[in-house]
């Protein structure tokens, strides 16, 4: 073996240890480090896959999707790579194989599955060759990080269009994903039918309501949420394309979401134990992704139904005999969904919400502004109280007010701790904690110290990093 | 009843600006002023003769090219309700296009609608950050905060900044000054959105409107306290604590 990428792959795992000495997760030190000393590491390393390895992108979904399709592949027999913490960026990727690699180099994997920063796909796919990249959505995120909405989907266009060899697996739903069936690599699409939940109505946080390809304004049949839909352009012919993995009659289970998937002409019913109307879609992603490489249609719902959500990803809880639920949000579009809970769910609740404004939060936090919160104007009667914290809580206590809450309902409270114990032991029956990127684990952290996992033993490993 | 327009809400309504709508009809509802907001979508007829307050946002380039060609057509309307006191809230791009032009650095430049005396000139990167501003509303001097994220630089001819640049970067990170204001427009870079974070700003506003249609602009206090503890906490993040 080359000798450099040795001593890149030693000096790597190295300060993987010092790092979790000093009590920090090292989830992309190690990466770093062996980059910086051999900045082949990556692409050494990634060639070593048996099968090959596969990227997966996109405003929201990207870590469920990831968790979902690796534990597809994982207990279809293979061994698998996967950065599970989120650790995004390209040294979060890297660090990944360094964990599984040996002191001495050695390492064997059937398939790596990557979730990747929309800013960072570029970067990662020249190295890494991808089999397959799965695309799950754009929304409007971390806006100072990287300019513009059309900038990231150029982006990622752009890298794209460099691999006209690497099956794609494209939302059929989001025309700005849609998009890329245009370009030569092959593509398979996975979308949701019209169902129970679907609105006709025009939305604020709708992220992109005109063609990317002509420019015109997209005709909708209906819309899933945001920009997600049955769109159709009237000038260009632009159009959702027919998806070859599609979900049926989605519903809502009393703790999870199900739906019927279709492909190849047959059905398989989904249960899935995690609620989230958005976990659908990425189920049907990862259903895609495993059986196009080759995994039984009935393993993967197996799979699939088994999920365990990672931290802050829909986490369940319990404190006395109260369910908690802890659930990361980052952008409009993800927001959104998370206040869809609330209605969802009938029972009389406290709602717990932490901003941060850190660079991996995004240090601009005006994007609460977009998000739908005029829904609890009406969604309030069910709930006992909202606590605001994080380095931002009062100015989301005053979204709050001005979202139409009644002021004797907000708290903000600075202190974490005493926060997340208001929200814990308010009077309702059901506790709700919607927290930032940053704010998730100190959030969790408190959690942890209250409750008890609602299901086996949340893994360890899976905080998330703030590379 | 007020009427407030949200000029090309589809087009114009980056970073939650919607939030300055909310915030002005907000502040009139609780203390009982009726309001209304408009949405004026592009393409349609518009008299802004007929409005209160216009609330203009920016956009991506490609959104805000579209608006351009579309405002352009309502210039001289737009002016004459400007020197009719019409209340305006311009931020970021839409302040840029109430100048004389912005030249992007490909020496291309685009025209403005020129009603205001200032000048746009693309930057090698872009100035983003929290920022505070001492403003005066009515002789006194107000702290406001918000979030700025712009490339452009803007140089003002003969009319006054809005105020002056206590952390951040203002209109051109060199000159100390933020925004513009000239009769009832005010225009600035700060995002956040800007009126909801600042309150006395926001009633500033409401009073002018108020008075311009001839009615009692002194406006009964409300509960304001979750705003200034925002404010006091945004103030803290850049040091003025």
């Amino acid at each position: 073996m080359d000798a450099k990428l040795m001593i890149a792959i030693s000096s790597g795992k190295t300060a993987a240890q010092c790092s979790q000495l000093l009590g920090h997760h090292g989830s992309s030190l190690p990466g770093k480090v062996a980059l910086r000393l051999y900045p082949g590491t990556l692409r050494a390393l990634a060639a070593r896959a048996e099968r090959g390895v596969i990227l997966v992108t996109g405003t929201n979904g990207k870590t469920t999707t990831n968790n979902m399709l690796a534990r597809v592949l994982l207990e279809a027999g293979y061994r698998v790579i996967c950065n599970r913490e989120g650790a995004n960026l390209i040294s979060g990727v890297t660090t990944a194989f360094l964990r599984k690699a040996t002191a001495s180099g050695h390492l064997e994997f059937d398939w790596a599955v990557l979730e990747v920063d929309e800013a960072s796909v570029p970067g990662v796919a020249a190295e890494v060759d991808p089999r397959m990249v799965v695309v799950t959505n754009f929304f409007r995120d971390q806006l100072d990080r990287y300019g513009e909405l059309d900038k990231t989907v150029t982006l990622i266009d752009d890298a794209l269009g460099r691999l006209p060899q690497t099956q794609l697996v494209l939302n059929a739903d989001d025309p700005l994903v849609a998009q890329f069936g245009g370009l030569a690599s092959p593509a398979v699409f996975f979308g949701l039918a019209p169902h129970a939940r679907v609105v006709e109505r025009r939305h604020h946080t709708r992220e992109s309501r005109f063609c990317p390809l002509c420019g015109k304004e997209l005709n909708y049949a209906f819309y899933h949420y945001s920009q997600l839909g049955l769109f159709r352009c009237p000038d260009c012919g632009f159009r959702r394309p027919e998806p070859e993995v599609e979900g049926l009659q989605a519903r809502y289970l009393e703790d999870g979401v199900a739906c019927t998937i279709r492909r190849g002409g047959r059905d398989y019913p989904l249960e899935l134990p995690t609620q989230g109307f958005y976990n659908l879609y990425n189920a049907l992603a990862a259903f895609a992704a495993g059986t196009l490489l080759g995994v039984e249609p009935e393993r993967v719902i197996e799979s699939l139904e088994s999920y365990e959500p990672a931290t802050g990803r829909l986490q369940r809880f319990r404190y006395r005999d109260k369910p908690v639920y802890l659930n990361l949000v980052k952008n409009p579009a993800g927001f959104n969904e998370s206040l869809a809970l609330l209605r969802t769910d009938g029972r009389r609740k406290d709602v717990f919400i932490a901003v941060n404004d850190n660079v991996a939060d995004g240090r601009d936090i005006s994007w609460l502004w977009d998000v739908d919160f005029e829904v609890l104007e009406e969604l309030q009667r069910n709930v006992a109280g909202f606590v605001c914290s994080g380095l931002r809580g009062e100015e989301m206590a005053v979204r709050l007010k001005y979202a139409g809450v009644a002021l004797q309902k907000i708290v903000a409270e600075p202190n974490l701790k005493e926060a997340v114990g208001r929200a814990l032991d308010g009077p309702g029956v059901a506790a709700y904690f919607f927290a930032t990127y940053t704010a998730l684990w100190p959030v969790e952290k408190v959690l942890r110290s209250r409750v008890t996992p609602e299901r086996g033993k949340q893994h360890a490993g899976s905080r998330p990093s703030i590379s | 009843m007020l009427v407030a327009g949200h000029l090309y809400p589809d087009l114009l309504n980056l970073y939650g600006d919607r939030g300055n709508l909310i915030a002005f009809a907000r502040r009139c509802t609780w203390r009982n002023i009726p309001v209304t907001v408009r949405e004026i979508i592009l393409g349609e007829p518009v008299d802004f003769r007929e409005l209160d307050f216009l609330f203009i946002g920016g956009g991506s380039d490609r959104e805000q090219g579209i608006m351009a060609e579309d405002l352009r057509r309502h210039r001289d309307n737009l002016g004459e309700a400007i020197e009719d006191g019409l209340v305006v809230l311009a931020i970021c791009g839409g302040y840029q296009f109430l100048g004389h032009h912005y030249q992007t650095g490909t020496e291309r430049v685009i025209p403005g609608l020129g009603l205001l005396d200032l000048y746009t000139q693309a930057g090698p990167r872009r100035l983003i950050g929290n920022c505070a501003v001492e403003v005066e509303l009515d002789g006194r001097p107000v702290r406001i905060t918000g979030f700025e994220n712009h490339s452009g630089r803007t140089f003002l001819g003969r009319v006054q900044p809005l105020g002056r640049v206590l952390a951040g970067y203002g209109n051109n990170g060199t000159d100390g000054l933020e925004g513009v204001r000239f009769r009832n427009v005010f225009c600035s870079y700060l995002h956040g959105p800007l009126l909801p974070k600042n309150p006395r700003l926001t009633d500033h506003l409401v009073s002018l409107a108020l008075k311009r249609v001839g009615r009692n602009p002194a406006l009964a206090p409300l509960d304001d306290r979750l705003e200034e503890r925002a404010g006091a906490a945004a103030l803290a993040r850049l040091g003025l604590g």
